[in-house]
């Protein structure tokens, strides 16, 4: 008896490996291969958005989304135009939060009281829904009642109501108001890990030496903060890059199509008009450039991002 | 933790303040910072504030201007009416279902695996933990359309419960295949993190492994399980763009599309798309406000969010 609940233990216990990673493994495999393999075949060929049908079009879809008409020629106006847009927006919108983020991490740094609280006041935005954080800002930019207009023109600011919204220029602006404040608590919260493992001890020896404020971040913060500022550019680029949220609810891409990014062209491409062949060839070529624009931020800063 | 009296002197001291002037420049810099730092709370919490008020505002009273700065007739009309004339209720039970499920399974997956991938060197330990943060890197938007295919028309299992499309359960598959590398990636950190000869007195004591897990390193760990399951919670309840693509009515519909929806009205409701924004909102505050700490050692040892 005893001698058959300890075999049974013993063949358990060599079991303990796979019967641990093997269904997380099996499922990520899924992840991995399976869609992405999916992807590939499926920008080969042209879907009939009414009947279905599919036909192999070879390299077709990445013609059309590259050049003009599909031939080799004149780039596709579409692709440079929402390539020039999603520059802005994630440019924009990761220096923007990158800098006001490590501004408050380095305030919060600091050996202040209720520390706590700022801090958890601080991260919310970033844990609501992202639909809801669009529309919330679509109602603050909103021309007649809208919270903007209200204490512009309530404070004597600006005498008529700014149609935010339905400005072009307006509009991508607003977008990038609403990507900040989103996602500026990811950048605080990454920074600040950063900061805490700068040794106090430094700064002391850098202030006895009377070094300036500037050169103490530089020669002392700035070296223990490496790790922690590639993860969150990182994560913030990448994540900009493919976020739909936002922009989906709070302009869909317009007016006109002055704020169309590559996630929302995806979108419209893939699931509004149907075509799902071009969609996937987008999808295709965000999977590359997500690849590159990582690779390249390992190169400018080095190490792997996710040991921080 | 020293005192305050203590962190005080320490500071004073190892600064070099002698002379009150210098002193006295320390204490500006401290105020300055309390100030930048209650702007900045301010205004980040204003919108949040604002569409709270919305959402308790007589529908005629979104629609004034000037614009109030609190609901001068407080009403919960707008709760009742979402309940009643669009189904939230469905959107919750939706949203509850989903997210739940999806945290039950990545804990579950994230944490036996976890523990294996910060233990035990197996072959291809390394290539696989690898594989497991590029599958972080994968844009999801980009995989709208396989995912759609794979729902509409899944294979294998398709066999048995035909088109997955416009149902909970290609929600909680899309959304395990998103979190559960994340869980993985904290709970293997958080694991890295506990001694091992916690694990060895186990043995000693005569455990199997699979005792010493279940007795000695799962209480342990529980910080770090709260942490994954919190985010596992958060980013399936809040995911917008699968549950666009995947869903077409209340069946599988989550709170997220729920609140889209208003969006499609000709003519926005603004009082009732707030409320509806403030139910689909509720654990984000709740958590952030309460369990700050898990989110946060979570997120730096994870480092990601869908």
């Amino acid at each position: 008896m005893a001698e058959n609940t300890r075999s049974l233990r013993r063949r358990l216990d060599r079991l303990f490996i796979p019967l641990t990673v093997g269904p997380t493994v099996l499922w990520i495999a899924g992840v991995i291969l399976y869609p992405t393999l999916q992807l590939l075949w499926s920008s080969l060929f042209y879907t009939n958005p009414i009947t279905q049908e599919k036909q192999f079009v070879g390299l077709d879809n990445f013609a059309s989304l590259i050049f003009e008409n599909g031939t080799v020629g004149a780039l596709n106006p579409d692709l440079v135009q929402f390539t020039k847009h999603t520059l802005v927006y994630v440019g924009c919108s990761v220096t923007i939060s990158f800098l006001l983020g490590l501004g408050i991490a380095m305030l919060l740094n600091k050996d202040l009281k209720g520390r706590g609280w700022i801090r958890t006041a601080v991260i919310v935005p970033w844990i609501l829904p992202y639909v809801m954080s669009g529309l919330m800002w679509r109602w603050m930019f909103q021309t007649q009642y809208g919270a903007i207009n209200g204490v512009l023109v309530g404070g004597g600011v600006i005498s008529e109501q700014i149609p935010f919204l339905s400005d072009g220029t307006l509009a991508m602006m607003a977008l990038i108001i609403a990507d900040v404040w989103v996602f500026t608590p990811f950048i605080i919260i990454i920074l600040l890990a950063g900061l805490q493992n700068v040794p106090e001890q430094l700064y002391d020896a850098a202030e006895v030496d009377g070094a300036s404020r500037w050169s103490r971040f530089w020669n002392v913060t700035y070296p223990f903060l490496k790790p922690s500022i590639l993860v969150a550019l990182t994560i913030r680029i990448i994540f900009d890059i493919r976020a739909l949220d936002l922009v989906w609810v709070m302009t869909h891409g317009g007016p006109g199509k002055s704020t169309e990014v590559w996630a929302s062209w995806l979108y419209r491409t893939a699931m509004v008009f149907g075509d799902t062949g071009q969609g996937a060839a987008l999808g295709v070529v965000m999977l590359a450039v997500t690849f590159a624009v990582v690779a390249v931020l390992y190169k400018v800063f080095g190490g792997t991002p996710y040991e921080t | 933790m020293s005192t305050k009296t203590d962190t005080l002197s320490r500071v004073r001291r190892s600064l070099n303040l002698n002379t009150e002037d210098e002193w006295s420049s320390v204490v500006r810099d401290r105020m300055v910072a309390y100030g930048l730092l209650a702007l900045y709370v301010v205004v980040v919490w204003f919108p949040i504030y604002y569409i709270l008020i919305t959402s308790f505002k007589a529908p005629s009273e979104t629609l004034s201007f000037p614009i109030t700065f609190y609901p001068h007739d407080p009403t919960l009309s707008n709760y009742v009416e979402i309940f009643q004339n669009r189904p939230f209720g469905t959107y919750t039970l939706n949203s509850l279902i989903v997210a739940g499920t999806t945290t039950l399974i990545c804990v579950t997956l994230g944490t036996l695996s976890g523990y294996t991938f910060s233990r035990y060197d197996f072959l291809g330990n390394k290539a696989l933990l690898l594989s497991i943060i590029a599958a972080r890197m994968i844009p999801p938007i980009a995989l709208i359309v396989p995912f759609f295919e794979i729902m509409s028309n899944p294979p294998v299992i398709g066999a048995l419960t035909g088109s997955l499309y416009n149902t909970k359960a290609a929600l909680i598959l899309t959304y395990t295949f998103f979190n559960l590398p994340f869980a993985v990636w904290i709970m293997k950190n958080y694991f890295d993190g506990v001694p091992r000869s916690l694990d060895e007195q186990a043995q000693v004591d005569g455990c199997s492994t699979w005792e010493g897990f279940f007795k000695v390193i799962l209480p342990v760990a529980k910080p770090g399980i709260a942490a994954t399951a919190i985010l596992a919670f958060i980013f399936s309840w809040n995911e917008f763009v699968f549950a666009l693509v995947l869903t077409s009515s209340e069946v599988s519909q989550t709170l997220p599309i729920g609140v889209s929806l208003f969006v499609a009205d000709d003519f926005i409701d603004w009082a009732h798309l707030a409320a509806g924004g403030m139910i689909a909102a509720l654990p984000g505050i709740l958590f952030g406000l309460f369990f700050q700490r898990y989110i946060v050692s979570g997120l730096t040892q994870g480092a990601v969010k869908e």
